[in-house]
């Protein structure tokens, strides 16, 4: 393999670590009273609660949005991560291996990370309070998910153009890795942030709970 | 009608020709060793890999030979299948797993060279 996997995968590893590092930087610079209330105990609390499918109760009132949304999250990682081809050249690389997917379960999920990013395409198009809020980068960012599922799907089943297809899939995957840390997609690591503030000051200050 | 007739031997022409295209199979490998064959096996000619100036002849180059671990040169193994020394998963006798045997012969070469197929889907191609 090629030395662009290791540094795009290096890029999006140190890219959220110095990014989560600032993040922490400026909040002891310039929002110390946060360090004030925020505990351990309400933040992972308030964490754990979001990440329970259908328990909070916002995610029970837009149940399909959530339901996509969740279940989209959590193929993003394991489908990569279970893929038989992937575990291949990662055995062969460095010599470790674990459990691979079905590879028809992989490809009938694949299809279905692909309808749910056609679905919030849609979404963003088509209700107007979200449509108001989206950028064209919105789009593009879409774009830059679909990308590698599509090229993936198209190269297992060798369809067409095989080679390109490939090496598209390649470089796509890479574009999305250096891009995480530097996009909307680092809510990887802000998302929990945000969640233990919220979380802290529902619980510690206003004694009630966010969710 | 006789459109229809035309039309009809046309597709049953493509139809048989399809046929006669794959009856010329590319020879493959098929290690049954691998139980349960996750992709098409392998696209390899033998004999023309035999007859290319890189291996001319060198058996040993695939077929080698180990005694404690350290390669032994000059000698070859082609009476032995892969399958015979590297087993599934890697163990104390023998790091190297089966599939990695295959793929590491075969990819290091071509890509050292420059020639032959690299990416999955050149020697796993679909049926
Ligand atoms: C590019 C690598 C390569 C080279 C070079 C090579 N072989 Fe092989 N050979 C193979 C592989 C792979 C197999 C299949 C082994 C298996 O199934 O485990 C094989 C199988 C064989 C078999 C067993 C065939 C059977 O049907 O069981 C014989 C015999 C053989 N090779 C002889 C030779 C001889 C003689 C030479 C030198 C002229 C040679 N090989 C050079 C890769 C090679
Ligand atoms: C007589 C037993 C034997 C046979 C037959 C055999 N190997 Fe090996 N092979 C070994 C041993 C032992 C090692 C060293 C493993 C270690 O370092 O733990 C090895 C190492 C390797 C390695 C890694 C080192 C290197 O040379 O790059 C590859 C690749 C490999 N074998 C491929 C093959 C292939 C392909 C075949 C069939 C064409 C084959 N072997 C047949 C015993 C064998
Ligand atoms: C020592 C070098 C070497 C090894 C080892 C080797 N190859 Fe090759 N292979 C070549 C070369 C050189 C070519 C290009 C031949 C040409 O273009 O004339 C090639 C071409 C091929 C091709 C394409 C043939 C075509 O018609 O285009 C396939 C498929 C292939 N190799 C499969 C394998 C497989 C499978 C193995 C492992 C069992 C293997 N090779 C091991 C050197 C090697
Ligand atoms: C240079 C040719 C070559 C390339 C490229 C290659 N393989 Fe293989 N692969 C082989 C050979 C040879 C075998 C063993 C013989 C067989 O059964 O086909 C094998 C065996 C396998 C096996 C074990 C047998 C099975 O069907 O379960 C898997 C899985 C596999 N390859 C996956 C992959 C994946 C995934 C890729 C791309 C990341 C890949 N291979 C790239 C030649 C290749």
């Amino acid at each position: 393999m090629g030395p662009m996997v290791w540094i795009s995968a290096l890029i999006c590893i140190f890219g959220l670590l110095v990014k989560f590092i600032l993040i922490i930087k400026e909040v002891y610079e310039k929002e110390r009273y946060l360090l004030s209330y925020i505990t351990v105990r309400h933040s992972l609390r308030s964490i754990i609660a979001w990440l329970i499918p259908f328990y909070p109760r916002s995610t029970r009132m837009r149940p399909v949005y959530y339901g996509i949304s969740y279940l989209f999250h959590v193929l993003l990682f394991l489908l990569p991560v279970f893929l038989m081809s992937h575990i291949v050249l990662i055995n062969e690389s460095f010599n470790l291996s674990w459990p691979a997917m079905n590879d028809t379960a992989a490809d009938i999920l694949t299809i279905g990370v692909i309808f749910a990013l056609v679905f919030f395409v849609l979404r963003r198009r088509f209700i107007p309070d979200v449509r108001f809020l989206t950028s064209f980068m919105d789009y593009i960012l879409i774009l830059m998910v679909l990308l590698p599922f599509v090229t993936g799907f198209l190269a297992y089943h060798q369809v067409i153009l095989y080679k390109w297809i490939v090496i598209a899939h390649v470089l796509s995957g890479e574009v999305l890795l250096i891009v995480i840390p530097f996009s909307r997609f680092s809510h990887m690591i802000t998302a929990p942030l945000t969640r233990a503030y919220t979380g802290s000051e529902f619980g510690n200050i206003r004694h009630a709970r966010d969710w | 009608m006789k459109q229809w007739k035309i039309l009809m031997m046309f597709i049953l022409a493509l139809a048989t020709s399809g046929i006669a295209f794959s009856q010329g199979e590319q020879e493959r490998l098929n290690t049954l060793a691998f139980e349960m064959p996750r992709r098409p096996g392998a696209v390899f000619s033998h004999d023309d890999h035999t007859q290319t100036t890189e291996i001319s002849d060198d058996c040993a180059i695939c077929h080698h030979v180990y005694a404690n671990k350290t390669l032994v040169p000059d000698e070859s193994s082609e009476d032995n299948a892969c399958s015979d020394c590297h087993s599934l998963q890697p163990d104390r006798k023998n790091s190297i797993s089966l599939v990695n045997a295959f793929h590491k012969r075969c990819k290091e070469c071509h890509y050292d060279l420059g020639k032959g197929p690299v990416l999955c889907g050149e020697c796993h191609i679909k049926k």
